[in-house]
């Protein structure tokens, strides 16, 4: 299906990981797909594969603590559902019981950010933060849909615990063309090439940060584009290129609290190589409970929208050394 | 202690009075899940619809012109999902006016959106959506009252899907261990979870034996019939005694029309203008049967 895909268009994230999971049960006969009632793009999976798949209704604490057990018994476990209740009801379940013994179990969820107007209780804003806090746990964070089925066929190798981090998941851009680049855990994507400043960026709005890096093209400003997706580990060794090839002019702009998520592990990158920048702004969202609103409408509100990341990188390249 | 006080100057409704407002209730509901752009959590409003109408048009004693009135009982709404019932149920009872909610619902900086949010909505108790979080506030809210010596109580509405959070059987406990005859719980039965019938996923039978080997005194009553929901507020034991009271009203998810009644695909979703008028008439003849 992949195939079928291409720039600009709109695929659902979610489907993806139905069908990917209903793929990969049929080459892992030790994947369980697990979900605390919420279940509905895991029907292909259920279907296929009932005796290993599990929703304990309205329960994400016995959820995550169900995949450690099985994968304390040598299984594979996805626990697929929505983000803030997955990454703070379950976690210390996700601490204790996962990584703690290093085991594979890979979260995959939606509502990362200010997204589906669901209000406070429903975005997951502090997610990146907690889940980069624990070890062992390796964080991505993924915009473009297709690349969700590719990191989820990956982390099938991976002796560890994985967090995948969506958006609403219905409805997402194809970022990039089916072998366009190489993906890998761990690696960033450069996503578009420039030499006057780097934006970082993760997830749902790395649309909208290759968008404005081509308006700003109209105004004759040349800017680079990183899909950081893995925020842990970081590829710092990318983080150092970037300085270095767009003159240390850094932008980060993510759908997560502006302190605790890529912003602040670029800046930790930054310090401990001691890397020499000559501006550095971050977008996200501050310190408040976000109410009702559209995604666009919120971003803009709280100052990392479109216009605020162009914005910030024409200061970025007008900043004196 | 039988019928609850009333803020004075008030008159009590009659089971007729109340079926007419929980029928007003779901044409409300219906027309903002016809005319808003995005989902509204239908399914679980329809079936809390009579339950919210005699909590907010009889069993509850509130305070509409002060929302800070500490007599008034408290209410947490556990199942968040369901904020626009409750949202429409409390400008019915004359806390807001219903036209500013079908206008600014969901929009940017509205009060009114998917879940409860006390900080933009004062008169709201308290912020929900997240499930399993209601009961555990409401036992705080009972033990302060208690505490002080107050008399009101605090009555929390659930979905029976949300019990199947650890967090609201250390609640159920915790109300027992403290002795909260204050505090009481409706569970909307509907047996319906998001995405699959409750029993299928969830062995929630024996129920109400659940409830009761926590130490609760359990009532069983049909949801949707205003004559029993009446009578079990009327019988309430007093918010001094030392149990606290569960409800467990057995419901219908998508109550009163035709095509969503028992429907998984309407736990949440967009009417649009032509099944608006399908929805409409499904429910306006709900209410000549009844009332032949
Ligand atoms: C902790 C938590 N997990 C998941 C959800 C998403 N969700 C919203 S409603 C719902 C189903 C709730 O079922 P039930 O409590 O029976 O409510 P009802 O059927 O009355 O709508 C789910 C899974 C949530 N709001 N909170």
């Amino acid at each position: 299906m992949a195939e079928t895909f291409t720039f600009g268009e709109m695929l659902s994230a979610r489907s993806v990981i139905g069908t990917t999971l209903a793929e990969l049960g049929e080459t892992h006969d030790n994947l369980w797909v697990l979900t605390p009632d919420i279940g509905a793009t895991l029907v292909e999976f259920r279907d296929k594969y009932p005796e290993r798949f599990v929703d304990v209704g309205l329960a994400e604490q016995v959820c995550v603590g169900i995949a450690s057990g099985l994968a304390y018994d040598g299984n594979i476990p996805v626990v697929s559902g929505m983000l803030p209740f997955l990454s703070m009801r379950a976690l210390e379940q996700i601490r204790s019981d996962i990584c703690y013994p290093n085991l594979p179990v890979k979260i995959i969820g939606t509502h990362g950010g200010l997204v589906g107007n669901g209000g406070s209780t429903h975005y997951a804003v502090e997610d990146l933060a907690l889940m980069c806090a624990l070890t062992n746990m390796t964080v991505t964070s993924i915009g473009d849909p297709l690349m969700v089925g590719e990191v989820l066929r990956q982390s099938m190798a991976m002796p560890g615990p994985l967090y995948i981090r969506l958006a609403v998941g219905k409805s997402d851009k194809v970022l990039y063309e089916p072998g366009q680049h190489d993906i890998r855990i761990g690696k960033g994507i450069v996503a578009r090439q420039g030499t006057d400043a780097t934006i970082f960026t993760h997830g749902t709005v790395v649309a909208q940060a290759l968008e404005a890096a081509e308006e700003l093209a109209v105004e004759g400003f040349n800017v680079r584009v990183i899909d950081m997706f893995t925020l842990k580990p970081i590829d710092a060794d990318l983080v150092a290129q970037c300085a270095e090839e767009t003159g240390g002019r850094f932008v980060i702009v993510e759908d997560h609290l502006a302190y605790g998520g890529l912003a602040s592990r670029v800046a930790d990158v930054v310090a401990d190589r001691g890397l020499h920048l000559t501006a550095f702004e971050r977008l996200g969202i501050p310190q408040v409970f976000a109410g009702f609103g559209e995604d666009e409408q919120l971003r803009d509100k709280y100052g990392y929208g479109l216009e605020a990341t162009k914005a910030a990188t024409r200061r970025v390249i007008a900043a004196t050394a | 202690m039988g019928q609850p006080t009333l803020i004075a100057g008030e008159t009590r409704h009659t089971v007729a009075e109340l079926e007419e407002l929980a029928f007003e209730l779901r044409s409300k509901l219906l027309h903002l899940c016809g005319t808003y752009e995005g989902a509204v959590h239908i399914g679980g409003d329809l079936s809390v619809a009579d339950i919210l109408t005699v909590l907010y048009q009889y069993g509850m004693n509130v305070d509409p012109t002060n929302i800070a009135n500490p007599a008034r009982d408290r209410f947490v709404l556990s199942k968040g999902h369901a904020a626009v019932c409750m949202y429409i149920a409390m400008a019915m009872r004359g806390f807001f006016s219903y036209e500013g909610i079908v206008e600014t619902y969901g929009q940017l900086d509205s009060a009114y959106g998917m879940h409860p949010c006390k900080v933009q909505l004062p008169g709201v108790e308290c912020s929900t959506g997240s499930l399993g979080h209601g009961l555990p506030i409401a036992v705080g809210m009972a033990l302060s009252a208690r505490g002080r010596g107050d008399t009101h109580r605090v009555f929390c509405v659930l979905g029976d899907g949300e019990t199947g959070e650890g967090s609201v059987w250390e609640a159920a406990m915790a109300a027992r261990s403290n002795e909260l005859g204050n505090i009481v719980a409706f569970v909307d039965r509907n047996r319906q979870l998001m995405t699959s019938f409750a029993e299928e996923r969830v062995a929630f039978e024996p129920y109400p034996d659940k409830w009761a080997a926590f130490g609760w005194n359990v009532v069983m009553v049909d949801g949707h019939d205003m004559g029993q929901l009446v009578a079990a507020v009327d019988a309430l034991p007093a918010s001094d005694s030392k149990r606290p009271t569960v409800i467990i009203c057995e419901t219908i998810k998508g109550k009163g029309v035709d095509f969503m009644e028992k429907n998984l695909a309407w736990h949440a979703g967009r009417l649009g203008a032509a099944d608006l008028e399908k929805a409409m008439t499904a429910l306006n003849s709900t209410r000549k049967k009844e009332t032949v």
